[in-house]
């Protein structure tokens, strides 16, 4: 499905390049050429074109989200299975990515206002933000748990009652936790590695998220302990701008590149399999599938 | 004008609860930096140079440290060393005896602008030290002090609202405005009812020195 | 009291780049400090004279400014400011800043930051300097304008190098509250000391030292206590100088304020 959109793609740019080739001069043809062998070289109209043409694409992360995005403080590179994805799609382009920190709460607004040109930050699709944003079609599909201290009783959402449970503002779960554990008490905070430090030294009873960030939690802390049912599905997709058409379609390219060659297995196994010890493959949910969960 | 209105009565209970949280805070940490100020003071100016010393640390200490740095050592600090602190107190503790510097400071150059002929004529009448300080010369420098305790109030006002957005999590007028814009967006809706919580608020404990002022303070 | 001083809970100070990634971000801090200080003295000083012009609306418009951006707490500015900047600000700053800067500060969310820090202590600075230059002499106003100096050349030559050489203990004190108030950037997600600090913490994930929470905060915390009391060791000695140089005449600081408590009692 995706391979034949992405062929249809691949031939209306090819034609483009041919119109806009004729006339030129045998340097630009030679390079023409050159860049395409490395990265193919889309119209200057497109976002693809403008990101060539800057050099550079600002994908928002996280930074203190592992293992899908966090900081290294032994080399100070950003690293993850989501700054990987990053990696692959600026690779397409030919163009080297710049990685920034996107916090649940400023994401949407880094699109909307031009700070990031694609999201990668274990943000989950749904309606809502359906509206403001774009999304691809999913690159993972998380589940929303519960993470407790080891000492805790707490064996499941139902078990929530009236303890504290912290997420992140502007996340999916400051709803969802209220719909289905309304007795609990909820922490909202700036990120993720704040929940973590309540939890830690004993301030919250629980943390509530996607289970990849709540793994990244137990990397960190072997103490803590997933526990309970899956909440929620959460599909994760990148963030595009709204109604960016095209680069929407270059980036689920991208993205189906890696679940069919075997790149996406290797980060998960990289980066999630060997903490989680669970297997996964590549996701085959689609985006309209994504935004019908959770109605 | 509309959707300014609408934020503020779709929202004014979780408002003014946020607002109601920053006056405790702000209350009970004042209680604390005076206590905790009074007794830096009074090292300050005790015969001892040891003692001198001590709240001479004491003070440059807490005025270097910036406030943040300090909560994170009271809350996640204390609390991993194995001593569990409530956010609350740690909040209070934090903005109070990091004010609690600035308050001795206050009260001590209030205690000099007590005439030293004062101090004196009382220690010469028999008082001891500590009934000197207690009965002569702190009732009239708090007089003085008046004025500059209130900046301090004012001052913690607004440090106040550092507590809710960090680690701690109070829901204070900040916290509350920025939970309310997180929910619904409308950021110059909500951070436009915030400040003019925190400018009441300021703009009644100035008027409420002023009052004082005119009331009790000595005039040099 | 053990937990405090446990040598193995200090082993993180020396071991791989962690020491050098906590100066690292104490380094953003001070930039945005210097930077954010010497945009507050230039807006600061516009205020200043705003207020004290004869033209009155402007006078009384420059003194609400003052009065509201005094009263607002600083972290709720630089939050408001980092949420709801519009997108064309953000990047032509990303334009203008120049490359040689640290990458922490090459993120448009800095200039929510310094804007933040800049009208804020601007505000807080327009009032030390109108302090200051109103505690000048009148005789020399006045003597001024007998020489036959126009308003703007009194301003020019005669009051504003005298007023506001007396504000710069207090701009100096001013300089180490901004100091401390730098840390409140790390709310919006600005790399600097405290949110290095915290990766520090989570060291453990690279199969590191444990690095406690506590004291990688009370390193952190001693390294704004000394610099900011060297900083006030300036201040004192500038204040010391001015004392002298005035003949004891003037009392250099802003009472009340609570940058500006003095540090020497008033006799």
């Amino acid at each position: 499905m995706k391979a034949s959109r992405w062929l249809v793609v691949a031939a209306v740019l090819a034609s483009l390049l041919g119109v806009t080739g004729c006339g030129g001069d045998d340097e630009e043809a030679g390079s023409a050429s050159e860049s395409a062998q490395q990265a193919e070289k889309f119209p200057a109209d497109t976002t693809m074109g403008k990101i060539q043409k800057k050099g550079e694409i600002p994908i928002g992360v996280k930074y203190d989200v592992p293992p899908f995005g966090f900081k290294n403080p032994q080399s100070g590179d950003i690293e993850g299975f989501d700054v990987d994805i990053g990696n692959a799609v600026a690779e397409q382009l030919g163009v080297k990515p710049k990685f920034i920190e996107a916090i649940s709460d400023n994401r949407i607004p880094f699109l909307e206002n031009g700070t990031a040109d694609l999201i990668l930050s274990t943000m989950t699709i749904n309606a809502e933000r359906d509206q403001e944003i774009d999304f691809s079609e999913p690159y993972y599909v998380a589940r929303g748990r519960i993470l407790v201290g080891p000492d805790s009783d707490i064996a499941g959402v139902k078990d929530l009652g009236g303890n504290s449970v912290c997420t992140a503002l502007g996340s999916t779960y400051e709803e969802t936790l209220s719909k289905q554990a309304p007795k609990a008490e909820r922490k909202l905070v700036d990120s993720y590695s704040e929940c973590l430090e309540l939890i830690q030294n004993g301030a919250v009873d629980a943390v509530s998220t996607d289970d990849v960030i709540l793994t990244g939690m137990i990397i960190q802390d072997d103490s803590l302990k997933l526990v309970g049912d899956e909440l929620t599905t959460e599909p994760y997709g990148a963030g595009i701008k709204n109604g960016d058409k095209e680069f929407k379609e270059f980036v689920d390219g991208v993205i189906g590149d890696m679940k069919s060659d075997g790149r996406w297995q290797k980060a998960y196994d990289k980066w999630v399999g060997q903490y989680t010890k669970e297997q996964q493959k590549p996701p085959t949910m689609t985006l309209q599938e994504a935004l019908e969960i959770g109605g | 004008m509309d959707d300014y209105l609408d934020l503020l009565t779709g929202n004014l209970p979780e408002l003014a609860s946020g607002m109601w949280v920053t006056v405790r805070l702000v209350a009970i940490s004042f209680g604390i930096a005076m206590g905790a100020g009074t007794l830096v003071a009074a090292l300050r100016v005790a015969p001892s140079a040891w003692l001198q010393r001590l709240g001479g640390l004491y003070v440059e200490v807490f005025r270097n440290l910036p406030l943040l740095v300090l909560l994170f050592i009271t809350f996640a600090g204390l609390r991993r060393a194995g001593v569990p602190v409530s956010p609350w107190v740690a909040g209070t503790a934090s903005l109070g005896v990091y004010t609690s510097a600035y308050v001795a400071e206050v009260l001590r150059s209030g205690v000099f602008s007590v005439s030293r002929g004062q101090i004196e004529a009382s220690l010469s009448l028999g008082f001891t030290y500590g009934a000197t300080l207690r009965r002569i010369v702190l009732p009239q420098a708090f007089r003085t002090v008046i004025s500059p305790l209130g900046s301090l109030i004012i001052a913690m006002i607004k440090n106040s609202a550092i507590i809710g957005v960090s680690l701690l999590a109070l829901p204070d007028l900040l916290k509350s405005a920025r939970v309310i814009q997180s929910r619904t967006f409308e950021t110059n809706e909500a951070f436009f009812w915030a400040a003019v919580g925190y400018l009441l608020l300021t703009a009644t404990v100035t008027a409420l020195i002023r009052v004082l002022e005119s009331r009790y303070a000595i005039r040099r | 009291m053990s937990y405090l001083f446990d040598p193995a809970n200090w082993e993180w100070l020396v071991t791989g780049n962690n020491f050098r990634f906590i100066l690292e971000g104490f380094l953003v801090n001070l930039e945005i400090a210097v930077i954010a200080m010497a945009f507050a003295l230039a807006f600061g000083l516009l205020l200043a004279l705003a207020r004290l012009t004869r033209v009155r609306p402007v006078a009384v418009a420059a003194g609400a400014w003052v009065d509201v951006f005094r009263n607002l707490p600083l972290i709720f500015l630089i939050l408001y400011l980092a949420l709801g900047l519009p997108a064309p600000w953000r990047n032509a700053y990303e334009d203008v800043v120049p490359s040689f800067f640290p990458e922490a500060l090459q993120s448009g969310r800095v200039l929510a930051a310094l804007l933040g820090l800049v009208l804020y202590n601007s505000a807080v600075l327009a009032e030390i300097m109108r302090a200051g230059i109103l505690s000048l002499d009148r005789g020399q106003g006045e003597a001024a304008s007998a020489l036959g100096m126009t308003y703007g050349q009194s301003l020019r030559f005669v009051i504003l190098p005298q007023g506001l050489r007396r504000m710069v203990p207090a701009t100096v004190s001013q300089l180490i509250t901004l100091n401390k108030d730098t840390t409140l950037v790390s709310i919006i997600a600005i790399q600097e000391v405290m949110r290095h600090g915290r990766i520090v913490t989570g060291f453990n994930f690279f199969g590191g030292v444990q690095a406690p929470v506590l004291q990688v905060f009370l390193f952190i915390g001693a390294l704004f206590v000394l610099t900011n009391f060297l900083l006030s060791q300036l201040s004192r000695r500038l204040e010391v100088r001015e004392r002298r140089l005035t003949a004891g005449r003037v009392t250099p600081t802003v009472a009340g304020v609570e940058d500006q408590v003095a540090a020497e009692p008033v006799r």
